[in-house]
C-alpha cells in the first residue's frame, strides 16, 4: 500500500459515510426511516439491490472461484431473470397496494398472526446470524492481505455502516448503496483494464483467453444434468430461480429495497433492471479471475494464496520440506509457462496438430503443477484443516501487481461492497424487530415518533450485535460454515409460504403453518441423509409446503 | 387487516410503464436477454473450452 492507495481508500470511506448522513439527515418519520418516503426512482432502487446482494465476499470469492474452478458458477444466476419478472408481476404491486413496511406484514391479513410472526422470526434469526458473517468474512481476508489486526477491520466497516444507517435508515442506506455500486463497479473494471495490459508483452489478450479455456477455467455452460451438481444448466435455471424468488420476493433485506419505490413501475423496472445485468455482472467478475488465472500461466504464482498460512508453513516444523516444495514449484511453473507459450505459438501459426499437441503438454505440466502444490497443501492443514486459499487469490495479484491507486480503489471497493450489503441488512433486521414484533406484539398503538425512535435504536443495536458477532466468529469455527448454510434450509419453506399467499387464495392459515412445517422437515431430511445439491433444496421446499398445505387445507376447513 | 389485504389485491389498471410499450413486452425484453445470453455462453463455451 503506498501514499496514494491509502488516499484513496480512506477517500472512498470517509466520502461514502459523509454522502450517506447528508443524505439521511432530512429523515423525519418512521416511513422515511424504513422506506425513504417511498420516493426513490428505478435507478436508485436497482442499484440498491445489486449493491445489497453483492456483498464483498461476491467480490473476493467469486473471482477465486474462476481462477480454481471456472466459471460455471455463473449458471447459478440464471434463474434471476424469470424470478425477477415473477416478483414484479406478483409481489411488487400487493406490497405496495398495501403500502406495508415488511414483507411479513402482508402474511398477516393473507393468513393470520402466527404465520406473519413465524416468518419474520425466522427471518430475524437467520439474517441476524449471518449478518455477523458477512462482517466477520471479508474483514479476515482484508486483514490478512492489508496486515490489519482483524478487529480494527470489523470496527471500521461497522463503525462506518452505524453512522449513517442508524440515523438516515433506509434513506440513507437507499443513497449509499447507489454510489458505493457505481465506486464497486469502477474499481473491477479499472482493475481488468490493468489485468489486461499486464499480460506479457508477446502474448495477447485472445491468445491468454484460449490457454485458461484449454485448462478448463472458461467452462460457463453444462448443459448434463446431475442433481447432486449444483453448476448446471438446470440446477441453475430452476434452484436459482427458487433461490432468487425466496431472496428478492421474501427476504426483507431486499423487499425493503423495492419499498421504497415511488411507485409499482419504479420498483418494478428496479427489479427487471438487475434481471438484465447481473447476469453479465457476474460473468464480467467470474471472467475477472479467469484472466487472473491466464496472467499467473505466464508470471509466477505463489504455491498457497493466504500470506499468512504461507509464512507460518515457511517457519513450522515442516519449513525445509515447505522450502523445498516451493522450489519444485518454480521448476513445474517454468515447464508449464514454456508449455503455454508453446500452445499460443501454435495457435498463432494455424497449426491446428501442433495446438492440440501443446494442449495436451500444457494440461499435463498443470497436472504437475498442482500436484506439487497438493504437498504445500498437506503442510499446511497441520495448523489449518480445511486450507483454502480461492479467496485470496484476487486480493494477492491486486496488491502486488496493480499500480498505485488502482489498489486502493480495489480495496475500496471491497470495503464499500461490504458496507452496502451490511447497511442494508442492519436496515432490514430493525424495520422487522420494530414492525413485525415490537409494534405487533409488544407494544401496540404507541405513536408513530415512538417507533421511529425504535427503529434508529434497533438498527444500533443490531450493528452492535453484528460487530460484536463478527469479533468472536473467529472462535466459531464450524459454526461458521453452518450459518452460511442455514439460508438455504429455510429459505424454500418461506417461499414456499409467499407462493401458497400469492397463488392460493382458498388456503387458510392453518394449512399453511402446517405445510410450512412439512416441508421443513422434508428439506432437513434432504440436507442431512442425502447428497442433493443445495440449491434444489429451494424448489423441494416450497413445493413441499403447497402441497402439504393444499392436502390439509379441506381438513381444517372443515373443523370450523 | 384481512379484509383489507382482499381488498387491496382486487385486480386493478395497471401502472404503464414509463418506457416499452407495455410492461408485458419489458418481460420479454429481460427473458429474450436471458435467452441471448445463454447461447452466447454456449458459443464461448464451446470456443474457448
Amino acid at each position: 500500500m503506498r501514499p496514494l492507495d491509502w488516499t484513496v481508500l480512506f477517500a472512498a470511506l470517509a466520502g461514502i459515510v459523509a454522502y450517506g448522513l447528508w443524505k439521511g439527515r432530512r429523515t423525519r418519520d418512521l416511513e422515511d426511516f424504513l422506506v425513504a418516503s417511498r420516493r426513490q426512482r428505478w435507478h436508485h432502487v436497482a442499484l440498491s439491490i445489486m449493491a445489497t446482494q453483492a456483498s464483498a465476499i461476491t467480490f473476493l470469492s467469486t473471482p477465486g472461484q474462476a481462477f480454481s474452478d471456472g466459471m460455471r458458477f455463473v449458471q447459478i444466476y440464471l434463474g434471476l431473470p424469470i424470478a425477477m419478472v415473477v416478483i414484479s408481476i406478483t409481489a411488487v404491486p400487493i406490497y405496495h397496494r398495501l403500502k406495508v413496511y415488511t414483507a411479513y406484514e402482508y402474511l398477516e391479513g393473507r393468513f393470520d398472526l402466527k404465520t406473519r410472526t413465524l416468518a419474520a422470526l425466522l427471518f430475524l434469526a437467520l439474517r441476524g446470524l449471518s449478518t455477523g458473517v458477512s462482517i466477520y468474512a471479508p474483514s479476515l481476508i482484508l486483514s490478512v492481505i492489508m496486515g490489519w489486526d482483524i478487529r480494527v477491520v470489523i470496527l471500521i466497516i461497522g463503525a462506518s455502516v452505524m453512522l449513517y444507517a442508524s440515523t438516515g435508515g433506509a434513506r440513507a442506506v437507499d443513497n449509499a448503496n447507489f454510489l458505493q455500486f457505481l465506486i464497486i463497479m469502477g474499481g473491477m473494471i479499472v482493475a481488468f483494464v490493468t489485468l489486461v495490459r499486464l499480460l506479457p508483452a508477446d502474448v495477447s489478450f485472445l491468445e491468454a483467453t484460449h490457454v485458461a479455456g484449454n485448462l478448463g477455467r472458461l467452462n460457463a455452460i453444462d448443459f448434463s444434468f446431475d442433481i447432486h451438481n449444483q453448476y448446471n444448466f438446470w440446477s441453475g435455471l430452476v434452484g436459482g430461480c427458487f433461490l432468487s424468488l425466496s431472496y428478492f420476493g421474501t427476504d426483507q433485506s431486499q423487499v425493503q429495497r423495492y419499498l421504497t419505490g415511488e411507485s409499482v413501475a419504479q420498483s418494478r423496472l428496479g427489479l427487471l433492471f438487475n434481471g438484465l445485468v447481473k447476469v453479465p455482472m457476474q460473468f464480467f467478475i467470474l471472467f475477472i479471475g479467469a484472466a487472473v488465472f491466464a496472467f499467473y500461466q505466464f508470471t509466477q504464482p505463489p504455491v498457497f494464496f493466504n500470506p499468512v498460512e504461507t509464512e507460518r508453513a515457511r517457519t513450522g516444523q515442516h519449513a525445509a520440506q515447505f522450502r523445498a516444495i516451493e522450489s519444485d514449484y518454480a521448476s513445474a511453473f517454468e515447464a508449464k509457462r514454456a508449455a503455454a507459450l508453446n500452445y499460443v505459438g501454435a495457435l498463432r501459426t494455424g497449426d491446428t496438430a501442433g495446438a492440440d499437441a501443446a494442449a495436451q503438454e500444457l494440461k499435463a505440466a498443470e497436472v504437475r503443477a498442482d500436484t506439487v502444490r497438493a504437498g504445500a497443501v498437506e503442510i499446511i492443514k497441520e495448523f489449518d484443516a480445511k486450507p483454502s486459499d480461492a479467496n485470496y487469490v484476487f486480493l494477492t495479484f491486486v496488491t502486488r501487481y496493480l499500480p498505485a491507486g488502482v489498489v486502493g480503489l480495489v480495496l475500496a471497493a471491497v470495503f464499500l461492497a461490504s458496507m452496502s450489503s451490511t447497511a442494508s441488512e442492519w436496515s432490514a433486521l430493525a424495520s422487522t424487530t420494530v414492525i413485525d414484533i415490537q409494534r405487533r406484539l409488544v407494544k401496540r398503538d404507541a405513536g408513530e415518533r415512538y417507533y421511529f425512535v425504535s427503529s434508529k435504536l434497533a438498527t444500533a443495536l443490531w450493528g452492535l450485535f453484528a460487530v460484536s458477532f463478527a469479533q468472536y466468529a473467529g472462535h466459531l469455527g464450524s459454526l461458521i460454515e453452518a450459518v452460511n448454510r442455514l439460508g438455504s434450509l429455510f429459505y424454500g419453506t418461506i417461499l414456499g409460504i409467499f407462493l401458497l399467499a400469492f397463488y392460493f387464495k382458498r388456503v387458510g392459515g392453518t394449512a399453511a403453518f402446517a405445510g410450512a412445517v412439512a416441508g421443513e422437515l422434508v428439506v432437513l431430511y434432504c440436507f442431512f441423509f442425502t447428497q442433493i445439491a443445495y440449491l434444489w433444496f429451494n424448489v423441494i421446499g416450497a413445493l413441499i409446503v403447497i402441497a402439504a398445505a393444499l392436502a390439509v387445507n379441506p381438513l381444517t376447513r372443515r373443523q370450523k | 387487516m384481512r379484509s383489507r389485504a382482499n381488498e387491496i389485491e382486487k385486480p386493478h389498471a395497471d401502472e404503464a410503464p414509463p418506457f416499452g410499450r407495455s410492461w408485458a413486452t419489458l418481460y420479454v425484453v429481460v427473458l429474450a436477454t436471458l435467452a441471448i445470453l445463454v447461447a452466447l455462453f454456449y458459443l464461448f463455451t464451446r470456443t474457448f473450452g
